[in-house]
């Protein structure tokens, strides 16, 4: 016998059947044909695959006889000598034939290694039908995120803002907090958009009004002492308590600047306050701010006072006493003045009819209107104040003398020079020389008439500087042109001329807290606010009351008015001298708009 | 009579012994949702929150906050999911619930942006919530539709048998290539070894396997038998023919099967990560807004 060839199978349930062929031949051959003493049911395997044969010196040589490699100890080979008693293992297909000597002979142990299907494989059922090991873990896969958000969106911007603490100024470059940026600043506040801790300087501090005051230290200033604001606005109602309850707990102070200057709201200009931060506290602020003087306010058209203009309480002086007082009460103002309205807008009459005369020379109507008079401020806001060379001399002359074709005219607004230069006139001129004075006389009869012509003249003549003292009276006093416009002081003592001129104050705004532009009603006539046409006494005070505001202007929501109106139409909350942030960004608006076309047909 | 009917109606009404997550008690869970959903969108437009919506007015953080805490009870559910209990608040409720809340979610959570979206990590958490629904929605659809398709598929097999019938065919296939020359081995030999849990996932989702051995195996016998005579008798190929066509059958139901159930979890595979994502970026979007007060 010279080889013994052992196949070992094993059955499904993992026990081994040995089974033991010996074969005696000098040569036998391996393959998947039956035919072969090493049969391998293998279809890795050829039909005739190799040949295993026996030399003389006891070795082996196998030979592929097919072509197909096999393999010596997992070395692929086309033909091997093996010293059976060294041992090898050789693989064929999934199958390994391990060469050893026993008693003698040699010996093929012959194996299957490999399933036979790669279905026949061990598998997990469990996981087998599910998508496990195709697609990167859930669980993996989740902290992966979570990490990876968490560094972008969370520990990169800190380390942003702790790097830059207290720098002045960053660099203009990508900063990792501005990923935290709700939305575009607003256009003013555009070139911080990279620089969050120009406004956001302590980590978990709102933003506070000290940020703010670094750069608007001039146009910021309060709308009222902070303490009595936050009274006026009263404590949070309803839902507004969770807002109130989120801000105190996350400690963000009420009644600061950011309050009503929400930013991150996008680019473009920041919104125009809402009438709803104005009637937060206006509307029944008395109940809550007892010892204002201030009435409730909550729309123009449902909740507003009546107009409490400042009336001059009297005239004179560089910042004359004035007092705000209701137009319900029918406030007058004497500001030094006379002047009947109605008598000048009188389409009848002496002024009319000098009107007309001079109506070549002036440019006046059929009548005078208030145009002739009173002369729009450069913006067109309010009105110059009246001026007596420009406004009224036109009519009211101050004319005395005239001298080669020149009129002389009294100095108006200087007294002294007024008599002054009559006293010079009645100095320096004689009277009326009568016309039998002189040769060409016509004769009457009887010589005393000339005597006495000539003596009266003579007493005259030596009076006529006196005569100055009357006139001055008379300018001032009733009938004179003075005495015409204004009051006038008497004399200091009996027999002496110094009249003085009263103090004149014209009111050029009445309202400093809302605004008005004449300008915006420009297509309205004066008389349907002003009723002048009727005015009898200069006092009268020919402002408007809310009532004549309301036949075109009704509150925010009451669309069917003709000009629904915020508060912030007239008013500011950080007032200044000039027209409210609203206006004026209308009027930038209408700028920027093209004019308009007509359409072509 | 027509009581009596009434009574057998609702009597059966009770005792019906099932039905899905989505209709669980009535959808009752829908309507409740549907009721946050509803109240949510009225209070929005009737509540004035000046100067105008967002997300950091006192309505912007209520809705912050109950968008936040049901994110958190929703996440839930993959701690809950691993006790199955039976009552009203079984397994099935809180599925039920999770489905119909996480759908107010897009309600809450569009309403709490305030509609102001943009390039930042606040809107990078909505986006998140907003995978973490949709991909959720596909869950639905695929668990709504898919178990229908897979038993019809499997034909009363189970996955057990359905991996015990290739190996059975397998064996078949190797007894019958035996008596085979080589090169005819060797296409056989391809269909044994190529795996068919294999391929990966574009494969598994698609369903196409366009290198599948055994196809290619089948085909290439028969293009070259096409013209060949039958020889009559027992030719060995005959039996490998009919049995690679059984084998392609079958893997042709295994890989749809394969196909269907991949569906049914691959949108966990998003749904799942995204909402790990979620909870991230939520944490940033919360401490960020509080850090830059």
């Amino acid at each position: 016998m010279t080889f013994i060839v052992r196949q070992i199978a094993t059955t499904a349930d993992g026990r081994e059947i040995v089974r033991s062929n010996p074969f005696d031949s000098d040569q036998i051959g391996i393959g998947r044909s039956t035919e072969n003493a090493i049969h391998l049911p293998d279809l890795a395997v050829n039909p005739d695959h190799a040949t295993i044969s026996k030399r003389e010196d006891g070795h082996i040589v196998v030979e592929s006889t097919s072509g197909q490699n096999f393999t010596l100890d997992g070395k692929q080979r086309v033909s091997v000598t093996i010293d059976p008693a060294d041992g090898a293992e050789l693989g064929f297909g999934g199958h390994v034939i391990v060469v050893g000597e026993e008693e003698g002979q040699i010996l093929f142990t012959v194996k299957r290694v490999e399933a036979l299907s790669d279905s026949a494989e061990d598998r997990s059922e469990s996981t087998l039908y599910t998508l496990e090991g195709l697609l990167p873990g859930k669980r993996m896969s989740a902290w992966g995120f979570v990490a990876l958000v968490l560094a972008a969106f969370l520990i990169w911007p800190i380390y942003t803002w702790a790097t830059y603490r207290g720098v002045e100024e960053r660099p203009d470059q990508f900063h990792a907090d501005t990923m935290w940026s709700s939305g575009a600043l607003s256009q003013a506040h555009h070139s911080l958009e990279g620089d969050c801790q120009a406004c956001h300087v302590d980590a978990f501090v709102t933003v506070t009004d000290k940020t703010c005051l670094t750069c608007h230290e001039d146009d910021a200033h309060d709308h009222a002492k902070p303490n009595r604001l936050l009274t006026a606005r009263g404590g949070p109602e309803g839902f507004e308590k969770i807002g109130a309850a989120f801000a105190s707990a996350f400690n963000k102070p009420p009644g600061r600047c950011v309050e009503c200057h929400t930013e991150h709201e996008g680019a473009g200009a920041m919104e125009p306050t809402a009438q709803k931060f104005c009637a937060d506290c206006h509307e029944g602020m008395d109940g809550r701010l007892t010892d204002t003087k201030l009435e409730n306010a909550s729309d123009f058209g449902l909740e507003h006072p009546q107009f409490r203009p400042a009336v001059l309480q009297k005239p004179g002086g560089k910042n004359p006493p004035r007092k705000r007082i209701s137009l319900d009460e029918k406030p007058t103002e004497y500001n030094g003045l006379k002047f009947p309205h109605d008598m000048h807008l009188s389409k009848t009459g002496g002024v009319a009819q000098m009107g007309r005369r001079l109506s070549a020379k002036y440019d006046f109507g059929p009548s005078l209107v208030c145009k002739d008079c009173h002369t729009p401020d450069p913006k067109g806001v309010r009105f110059e104040p009246v001026d007596m060379q420009e406004d009224c001399s036109m009519c009211h002359s101050l004319a005395f003398d005239e001298i080669g074709g020149t009129i002389r005219t009294l100095r108006h607004g200087e007294p002294d020079m007024v008599r002054a230069d009559l006293r010079a006139y009645y100095r320096s001129t004689r009277p009326t020389r009568p016309i039998n004075l002189g040769g060409m006389k016509r004769r009457r009869p009887g010589g005393n008439n000339d005597v006495r012509v000539a003596s009266d003249y003579a007493r005259a003549v030596q009076f006529r500087p006196s005569r100055a003292n009357l006139a001055i009276s008379e300018v001032f006093s009733r009938g004179g042109a003075c005495f015409d416009c204004h009051g006038v002081t008497p004399p200091t003592a009996r027999g002496r001329v110094d009249f003085g001129i009263k103090p004149v104050t014209q009111t050029d705004r009445y309202m400093h807290k809302g605004w008005f532009s004449h300008e915006a009603h420009n297509d309205e006539d004066c008389t349907s606010c002003h009723t002048a046409d009727t005015s009898k006494d200069a006092r009268d005070l020919l402002l408007p009351g809310i009532k004549t505001c309301r036949e075109c202007h009704g509150g925010e929501f009451q669309a069917t008015s003709d000009v629904p109106s915020t508060c912030a139409m007239c008013h500011d909350y950080h007032a200044d001298e000039g027209a409210p942030w609203l206006m004026k960004e209308q009027q930038k608006d209408k700028r920027k708009k093209p004019d308009k076309k007509i359409a072509q047909r | 009579m027509a009581s009596n009917a009434v009574a057998s109606q609702t009597g059966r009404k009770k005792v019906a012994m099932h039905d899905g997550f989505l209709k669980h008690a009535g959808f009752r869970w829908l309507k409740i949702s549907s009721g946050i959903m509803l109240v949510c969108i009225i209070s929005y437009i009737f509540i004035d929150v000046s100067p105008r919506h967002n997300g950091g007015s006192w309505y912007g953080y209520t809705l912050g906050t109950i968008g936040a805490l049901l994110i958190l009870w929703l996440t839930m559910l993959g701690v809950r999911k691993r006790a199955m209990t039976s009552g009203s608040w079984s397994l099935k409720a809180w599925t039920s619930a999770h489905i119909y809340l996480g759908l107010s979610l897009i309600v809450i959570g569009t309403l709490h942006t305030g509609f102001q979206l943009g390039w930042n990590i606040h809107t990078a958490a909505y986006v998140f919530m907003m995978i973490v629904i949709i991909s959720g929605i596909f869950g639905i659809y695929f668990y709504a539709t898919i178990p229908d398709k897979l038993s019809d598929n499997r034909d009363e097999m189970t996955e057990t048998e359905m991996l015990e019938n290739l190996r059975s065919l397998d064996r078949q296939l190797h007894e019958s290539a035996q008596p085979l020359s080589a090169e005819h081995a060797t296409l056989v030999l391809q269909s044994l070894e190529q795996d068919p849990f294999g391929g990966g996932f574009m494969r598994r989702i698609s369903g196409r396997y366009p290198d599948c051995a055994t196809r290619i195996a089948q085909a290439d016998l028969r293009r070259e038998r096409a013209y060949q005579p039958k020889m009559g008798g027992d030719d060995p190929l005959d039996k490998v023919d009919a049995l690679l066509e059984k084998k392609e059958a079958t893997l042709a139901r295994v890989r749809r099967h394969l196909r269907l159930k991949a569906m049914l979890q691959v949108w966990l595979f998003i749904h799942v990560p995204m909402t790990f994502a979620l909870i991230g970026s939520l944490s940033a979007h919360i401490i960020s807004v509080f850090f830059y007060w």
